[in-house]
């Protein structure tokens, strides 16, 4: 062939190379080894205490530990997969609204309602008959059933570990005199009123704490 | 007979006052009704095969406003309907109730006669108790002389009230302390089905899986027994069984794939003598060579075992949740077990015995004389656990010992119970399931549309899982000859996800929504003639009658709705003499004793929960509670009167404490 | 080329220590088949083939004739430049004429070939077979239920006799597809397509999923085991029987690591373990391969892939687990008892 048809063909051999390699792995499976952000391991997440701490300081470890994938829709997909071959379905019911276990669409979470604290209640187990899924579930899958029950919409975002102690919701009215006794994290972590505040700390956009139109069955 | 008085009383401006035309109305129309029970003229048409078999039901017998009862006359009284007749052995006192069913025959009739139909629309609350748990509240008290025991769900507390005494004091209470670890395996809220009295000791179970003694004078655990591993998911609920010095007890966990048993206790010591279990070989079954069932899918050897695919028999449930019968003039006990598991059937190919059947055994050694499995191969959760009521009755003209129970799969059967052999199988409630019972080979026919498959949403299955009876049990007054029960009318459409069996997690598989059948009312009450095969009356209700049924010798019946009405009804003509709104729904079974007073005093707890709560989304289902009620003609009790009344003599109780930083 | 037989399966893993097995054979060579549901079509692909080639072999002859006949010059200067032939339809008359004959006998062919591979009437076996992401659970039916165990990838089947294979899919699209002895069928999520094997020699035939279903696509092979009668049940009579209970400390604290991390998603009869997401681990030392075609059944093998799945088969459904070395060679001592 000519040199200009050779060329051509380099071109587009090249092309085609690198294309296919900026094809990302999907990430099939119930657990794929590459997770969107690095893991937190799970022994520091079991730090994230069950409720407040002894002493003025509260806790903010919830706060370092955001799900990984959140926001990440085949993750809640997987995650509901696992929620029912897991046999999660057969106590908290089909639809997450309880059985005989609690209702996972609700606001009312005894053991934390972060995804940290969800997270710990599946590793770890709970009394009441919740069994430990570490180490019958890798951390990776667990995730991805906390990410499920985040899009049910009852749980709270990661840095509102304070909000969910308080059992404070959206639209809660703060007035200056409780806002001015609170601590500043757990000033950071009161729903913020509509329009926000100039010096609040950036948090993860904050989830409807009432269970959202269509994820019920 | 509403017609008849209608017509009447529409034509009254003929006569001089109403009142008169009441009275005219009455004694024209009383004679139609009987004459039209007595004839078997209420035959009602029976529904098309093929869209679902309503059963036989006559017009609604709801009150109408205004409307007396009827002067039923205790002394000279109608004759029963037929010649149903039971042995009320060990007849216990009259004006006790020593056992949840009142006798060996499951007939739960009282032959008190105080309250008549004429006077019950006097009964008014006597005095009640809250014994401080939410959960379902599924148990009768007892009665024993002048003490009153009673055992709560979850924890299982254990109160002994003093009758004799104003307020009706705590004589002793007793927590067992049974672990919060059982909450999470209890597949059907934290219930228990009630206590037995025997040799002194007031016997119970624990939910976590432990039988229990007290001695009903000291209040102090006698002896314990462990019955099982609750991290296997398996817990107890059911009222243990007493005959003679055997304890009978069974387990729960049908939807967890725990292995169904039901086991004998010695009654002094609780040391477990033997253990029947519902799946596995012969001899996990106790079946020998003298057991001779009468359909030929149930002969053969180890078929515990070769009716499941390989291995999956260890996991099989046919839990014994429900009731137990005793027959002592042959020494048999009968009772049911559970649906298999795990409850997806494409998992477990196979007829699945020995579970949703029912088991004759001989008392003693526990050894099985016949079987016959309801729903083989059970693809809906029919478990097989509901009472077997023991009648002697005329069956085609042959006095024949039979056994009636009303199965979760909607057919009513009456069987045999020397031989096991189904005398007859007809619906008593909405079922589209099956095209009924081959009688010749014991077979249900099973409309093909109605198997769920797996990943494929099925629509309208009718009766759903509970059935169209669960476990409350029934009534049998000899005084009319006939059955009383509270059943349902419900369908589900039902999705099977296959799962894989970890232990302690359920093994279920069953995605469900349920409604009510056509008719749009959840439940009924009934009245089944068990000879002739078919309702004589029923109650249709807008909720769940899951309560028990209470039969007495005044000729009134009582049962209580999900949405908290306890009702008395006149045994003979269906109608209701009263109604009473409670704290909270009704699925307790409802107990009549005397007390000290010699008064007729009836009780039932309210308290909603355990299976009712498929139906907590219906408008108007009540909150949850747990208060005993007492009813007596007028309210008079030694518990009210004219000035300062205190409590005597009663001890600090033990309490729940839910919520309350105590107990979970 | 002849069947692959247990033994010299084993030999060849021996030999080659850990390499894939398609290197030591052409294991999916559809050319030659070894049942009647694969025959007949392999025949007619032949026969086809061969009057494919030489109907072009003859066209290619006759035009390269017609192409370079030199023509005989003009006699005549002043004659019409076209002369047309004459003579040439006998030509058309026999081509066609041929070719019809051929075409219909080859349609008339297909025909009985077709019904040849269709499903028999009477078959032995009933598999109950379910593709999933990226393996094959295998459910052996049976009249009597406790002669229903189910197995994963490697299937057995009696030498000589039909076997009928139900297929359903738990997930996507997939397709069995075993070359030498039968066509492939797909596998279609919703609905259950009946197939049928039969192979008439002894030996070891793979298999392949024949429809793109994800990453690992590649990876979704099964072997399928004709054995002798006696072999096959020898075999099926292993299978029914639950795993042996552990008989060495060594092994007991390995069924407790694998129970505690395994059997959420495998199970072996005769323990707790129960899971169904993944394959029935039962019998496993009785299967030739791993990771469903993936790897020889070699201890090392065996620990790579429980040690990190992920990176022999990325984006499967096991887990890349963090097991401690401990915990994973107990989980291997045990498993290694599951023959």
């Amino acid at each position: 062939m000519s040199a200009r048809q050779r060329r051509l063909l380099v071109a587009l051999t090249v092309g085609c190379a690198a294309l296919v390699a900026s094809c990302g792995k999907s990430d099939g499976g119930s657990s794929a080894g590459a997770a969107p952000q690095p893991e937190p391991g799970a022994t520091a997440v079991g730090d994230v205490p069950l409720g407040d701490v002894a002493g003025a300081a509260q806790s903010t470890l919830a706060t370092q530990f955001p799900n990984p994938y959140a926001n990440d829709p085949q993750a809640v997909q997987q995650g509901h997969d696992l929620f029912i071959k897991m046999n999660c379905a057969g106590c908290h019911g089909y639809d997450a609204k309880g059985g005989m276990g609690p209702n996972l669409t609700d606001g009312y979470w005894r053991y934390g309602g972060v995804p940290a604290s969800i997270f710990n209640s599946i590793y770890q187990g709970r009394p009441q008959g919740m069994p430990a899924w570490n180490p019958a579930l890798p951390p990776q899958d667990i995730w991805k059933l906390v990410a499920y029950i985040q899009s049910l919409g009852g749980s709270y975002p990661a840095g509102q570990y304070q909000a969910w102690l308080q059992g404070d919701k959206q639209g809660d009215n703060v007035p200056a005199e409780v806002a001015a006794s609170l601590l500043p994290d757990q000033a950071a972590s009161t729903p913020e009123p509509k329009g926000g505040t100039a010096n609040a700390p950036s948090v993860p956009p904050q989830a409807d704490i009432a269970p959202a139109p269509g994820t019920g069955k | 007979m509403d017609t008849c008085i209608k017509i009447i009383e529409r034509a009254s401006p003929l006569l001089l006052r109403r009142s008169l035309a009441g009275a005219f109305a009455l004694l024209l129309c009383q004679p139609m009704v009987a004459g039209a029970q007595l004839s078997g003229a209420s035959t009602p048409p029976r529904a098309e095969l093929g869209t679902g078999t309503a059963p036989p039901s006559p017009d609604m017998t709801i009150p109408e406003p205004g409307m007396k009862a009827p002067a039923a006359a205790i002394d000279s009284p109608e004759p029963p309907l037929n010649n149903a007749h039971a042995n009320f052995a060990p007849n216990d006192p009259p004006g006790e109730w020593r056992r949840q069913a009142r006798d060996y025959a499951n007939t739960r009739y009282s032959p008190l006669d105080q309250i008549t139909a004429a006077n019950v629309a006097k009964l008014r609350v006597a005095w009640s108790f809250s014994d401080g748990t939410p959960n379902g509240h599924e148990a009768a008290p007892l009665v024993v002389g002048d003490t009153m025991y009673i055992v709560t769900p979850f924890p299982n507390l254990a109160y002994a009230l003093d009758l004799s005494k104003a307020g009706a004091p705590i004589k002793w209470s007793y927590d067992p302390s049974p672990t919060p670890l059982a909450i999470g395996k209890a597949c059907c809220d934290t219930v228990n089905r009630g206590s037995v009295y025997a040799d002194g000791k007031l016997i119970y179970n624990l939910l976590d899986d432990h039988t229990i003694a007290i001695d009903v004078k000291t209040g102090k655990e006698v002896w314990r027994t462990k019955m099982g591993d609750v991290t296997t998911g398996m817990t107890m609920t059911m009222a243990p069984f007493v005959v003679g010095d055997k304890v009978y007890v069974g387990n729960s966990g049908g939807e967890l794939g725990v292995w169904g048993w039901l086991a004998a206790l010695d009654v002094k010591t609780g040391k477990e003598l033997w253990r029947a279990h519902s799946s596995g070989t012969d001899k996990d079954v106790m079946i020998g060579a003298d057991f001779k069932p009468f359909y030929s899918w149930m002969k053969g050897k180890d078929l515990g075992k070769m009716t499941w695919p390989a291995g999956m028999w260890k996991t099989g449930a046919g839990s014994v949740w429900g009731w137990v019968s005793f027959d002592p003039e042959t020494n048999t006990i009968y009772y049911g077990t559970s649906n298999p598991g795990p409850r997806v059937p494409s998992q477990r190919p196979g007829y699945n015995l020995w579970t949703s059947a029912v088991f004759a055994r001989d008392a003693t050694t526990g050894m099985a004389k016949w079987a016959y499995q309801f729903t083989p191969h059970d693809q809906w959760d029919y478990d097989g656990i509901n009472e077997d009521l023991l009648l002697d009755l005329t069956f085609d003209g042959k006095p024949r010992k039979v056994l009636v129970h009303f199965d979760r799969n909607a057919f009513a059967y009456t069987i045999d119970r020397t031989t096991g052999e189904v005398l007859s199988a007809e619906p008593f409630a909405y079922q589209n399931w099956s095209h009924g019972i081959d009688l010749k080979t014991g077979m249900p026919k099973v409309v093909a549309e109605a198997q769920p498959k797996p990943n494929v949403k099925v629509n309208n299955v009718c009766p759903p899982d509970i059935g169209g009876k669960d476990w409350q049990p029934s009534a049998f007054s000899p005084r009319t000859g006939l059955v009383y029960a509270g059943i349902f009318n419900i369908c589900m459409d039902v999705t099977d996800h296959p799962q894989s069996y970890i232990p302690g997690t359920p093994y279920d598989g069953m995605e469900m929504t349920r409604h009510a059948a056509p008719g749009g009312n959840w439940g009924e009450f009934m009245a089944w003639d068990p000879v002739a095969g078919k309702k004589a009356w029923s109650i249709k209700e807008q909720f769940m009658t899951m309560s028990g049924t209470l039969a007495t010798g005044g000729d009134v019946v009582f049962y209580g709705t999900v949405d908290g009405w306890f009702r008395a009804v006149d045994a003979r003509s269906g109608k209701v003499l009263w109604s009473q709104k409670l704290s909270s729904g009704i699925i307790g079974q409802p107990m009549t004793y005397l007390g000290p007073d010699k008064r007729q005093y009836v009780a039932v707890y309210s308290g909603v929960g355990g299976a009712a709560m498929v139906s907590a989304s219906e408008p108007g289902f009540p909150p949850r509670g747990g208060v005993l009620y007492v009813f007596s003609i007028d309210g008079e009790s030694p518990h009210s009167a004219a000035g300062m009344l205190t409590t005597e003599g009663a001890v600090p109780a033990v309490r729940s404490e839910r919520g309350m930083g105590g107990k979970p | 080329m002849k069947p692959m037989t247990s033994s010299r399966v084993a030999a060849a893993a021996a030999l080659c220590g850990a390499p894939l097995l398609a290197d030591a054979e052409p294991a999916m060579s559809y050319l030659h088949t070894f049942g009647p549901a694969g025959d007949p079509a392999t025949r007619l692909g032949w026969g086809l083939a061969i009057i494919s080639i030489v109907v072009v072999v003859v066209i290619t002859v006759l035009l390269l004739a017609a192409a370079l006949r030199r023509r005989l010059p003009s006699a005549d200067p002043r004659a019409l430049a076209v002369h047309r032939d004459e003579g040439g339809m006998p030509w058309l008359y026999i081509g066609v004429g041929v070719s019809t004959v051929v075409l219909v006998g080859c349609a008339v062919w297909t025909m009985f070939t077709v019904a040849a591979v269709a499903m028999p009437t009477q078959t032995v076996l009933t598999l109950q077979v379910t593709a999933a992401q990226w393996w094959w659970s295998v459910r052996y039916e049976s009249s009597e239920p406790d002669r229903i165990f189910t197995i994963a990838n490697e299937i057995h089947i009696p030498v000589g006799r039909p076997v009928r294979i139900e297929l359903a899919s738990q997930d996507v699209i997939h397709s069995f597809w075993i070359p030498q002895l039968a066509g492939k069928m797909d596998v279609i999520p919703g609905q259950t397509n009946v197939t049928w094997l039969q192979a008439d020699q002894p030996g070891t035939y793979r298999g392949q999923c024949g429809e793109y279903c994800g990453a690992q696509h590649a990876h979704m092979a099964m072997y399928v085991v004709a054995d002798t009668p006696q072999d096959y049940a020898i075999w099926v009579r292993d299978q029914l029987r639950d795993a042996a209970a552990p008989a060495s400390e060594a092994a007991r604290l390995g069924e407790q690591a694998f129970t505690a991390h395994c059997a959420a998603c495998h199970a072996v009869r005769g323990t707790d373990a129960g899971g169904i997401l993944g394959p029935d681990l039962t019998h496993l030392m009785s299967r030739h391969t791993i990771a469903a075609g993936l790897l020889p059944n070699t201890p090392g093998n065996l620990a790579a892939w429980i040690a990190d799945s992920q990176a022999l088969k990325p984006g499967s459904r096991m887990p890349a687990l963090a097991l401690s070395g401990r915990d994973l060679s107990a989980t291997l001592t045990y498993l290694q008892t599951l023959h």
